[in-house]
């Protein structure tokens, strides 16, 4: 049972499409593991539509001619299916002898996790290239492994792919979606299972100043 | 950390009005899918152009970038119609999700560099892949059938003969689509429209 999830304003932000594309993926992976969420989305895709499109008069001015109508008409007839080089979604990944089943959106960008490389104690990480700017990694924690406590500032999510972990406030388990309270140190570990994570540090576009000043688990190790 | 504090929905109810829109938009949607009707393409575009027209002056306060948001959503739904699922969600939802794609790239153009990401590697919504995630609207069965007796009086009647001839009479949604002369994909999305109207009702009434 998923017990974290992300607020309902991320969830609005991650449906208009105004998160980051790294929050973004986090956020629709989360998703893909929670069938609430996947409700909660619909629905607000059902009112954005509505807000959106449905009600929108469109104002006389702009409207569009008959003749440009004819003019993108013949245009979308004559274009040809854009058939982009898609890389085929991939949803096992293996590591250290484990093998994981990755969610839908995360599979299909597989192609863009890196190598893994193996960090002090028990933790690995594999950095995801998505776009300029943003620093997204997978991270894997054997069981009894151990991140020093540390501060740090900025925005980041922890989404729980395999596995469980822990800190000083509570257990996460597969499908936990966290953003950390930016008051407390922190001090992840696994116990006696080891853990996936996916994780990102970066702002959402129109996030109020007083979230974007989170603590940060991992941050010390992987993003500095 | 954020946790879900009881979201109750009741947000989306449709009116009469708007399930026949839908309707006929998903006619068009298969319409254009199963035989690439010019027509029908053409209808569908006349629907929905000039609301993406104004969505998209509203997003970008740019005419020439609105009228590139209007031909590429719009070539999408031409080229992939056979990707609408009906029980999913409505026409315009679909088509909205399409637009909200095109915009996120279309915001990033300039700062774009070949292999960054695009939206529809974060939202796959116009992958080919079957992905099998499981519907979420869905009914948990021994509720529904405690339920749907007390309730399914109050759905307005497209929909409530489509659950009862699902549910109490036990026929397929194809068998449905037979006997009522109706499309597959209009019973597809009346049944998704009655189960969450059903899901309300019985939330409402706890
Ligand atoms: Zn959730």
């Amino acid at each position: 049972m998923i017990k974290s999830h992300p607020g309902e304003g991320l969830l609005y932000q991650y449906v208009s499409g105004d998160l980051s594309a790294a929050m973004t993926l986090v956020v629709g992976t989360h998703i893909d593991m929670c069938k609430t969420c996947r409700q909660t989305v619909c629905d607000i895709e059902q009112k954005l539509c509505e807000e959106n499109l449905d009600t929108l008069v469109s104002i006389a001015s702009s409207t569009m001619s008959k003749s440009q109508c004819d003019q993108m008409l013949e245009a979308i007839f004559a274009s040809s299916a854009c058939n982009k080089q898609v890389h085929q979604p991939n949803e096992l990944l293996s590591l250290e002898g484990r093998r994981f089943t990755l969610p839908r959106t995360l599979a299909h960008n597989s192609h863009r996790i890196g190598e893994w490389s193996k960090l002090v104690g028990k933790l690995w990480r594999a950095p995801l290239t998505l776009d300029n700017g943003n620093q997204t990694n997978l991270i894997y924690m054997a069981p009894g492994a151990k991140v020093s406590e540390h501060t740090h500032k900025g925005l980041e999510a922890t989404l729980v792919i395999d596995g469980i972990f822990n800190d000083e406030q509570s257990e996460y388990r597969d499908g936990d979606f966290i953003l950390l309270d930016p008051s407390r140190t922190h001090t992840p570990e696994t116990q006696n299972e080891d853990c996936l994570t996916l994780a990102t540090l970066d702002a959402p576009m129109h996030f109020t100043s007083g979230i974007s000043r989170l603590l940060n688990p991992f941050s010390h190790l992987f993003f500095r | 950390m954020q946790m879900v504090s009881g979201r109750t929905s009741k947000r989306g109810s449709m009116t009469t009005t708007q399930t026949d829109a839908a309707d006929k938009a998903a006619a068009l949607l298969t319409e254009i899918a199963e035989n690439r009707s010019r027509a029908a393409f053409s209808e569908i575009f006349r629907l929905f152009a000039p609301k993406l027209q104004s969505y998209a002056t509203r997003q970008f306060g740019n005419e020439q970038t609105a009228m590139d948001l209007v031909q590429e959503t719009m070539t999408n739904v031409w080229h992939k119609a056979h990707l609408f699922k009906p029980d999913r969600g409505s026409p315009s939802t679909w088509i909205f999700t399409i637009a909200r794609n095109i915009r996120f790239d279309l915001l990033r153009k300039n700062k774009k560099r070949k292999d960054d990401i695009s939206a529809d590697e974060l939202w796959p919504i116009l992958s080919e892949q079957n992905d099998s995630l499981d519907d979420g609207y869905a009914l948990d069965h021994d509720v529904l059938m405690q339920e749907i007796s007390h309730y399914y009086a109050k759905l307005p009647d497209a929909q409530r003969v489509v659950i009862e001839k699902i549910y109490i009479e036990g026929k397929s949604q194809q068998e449905v689509s037979d006997a009522l002369g109706v499309p597959l994909g209009t019973i597809k999305s009346r049944t998704r429209l009655a189960l969450k109207k059903l899901k309300e009702l019985i939330v409402d009434n706890d």
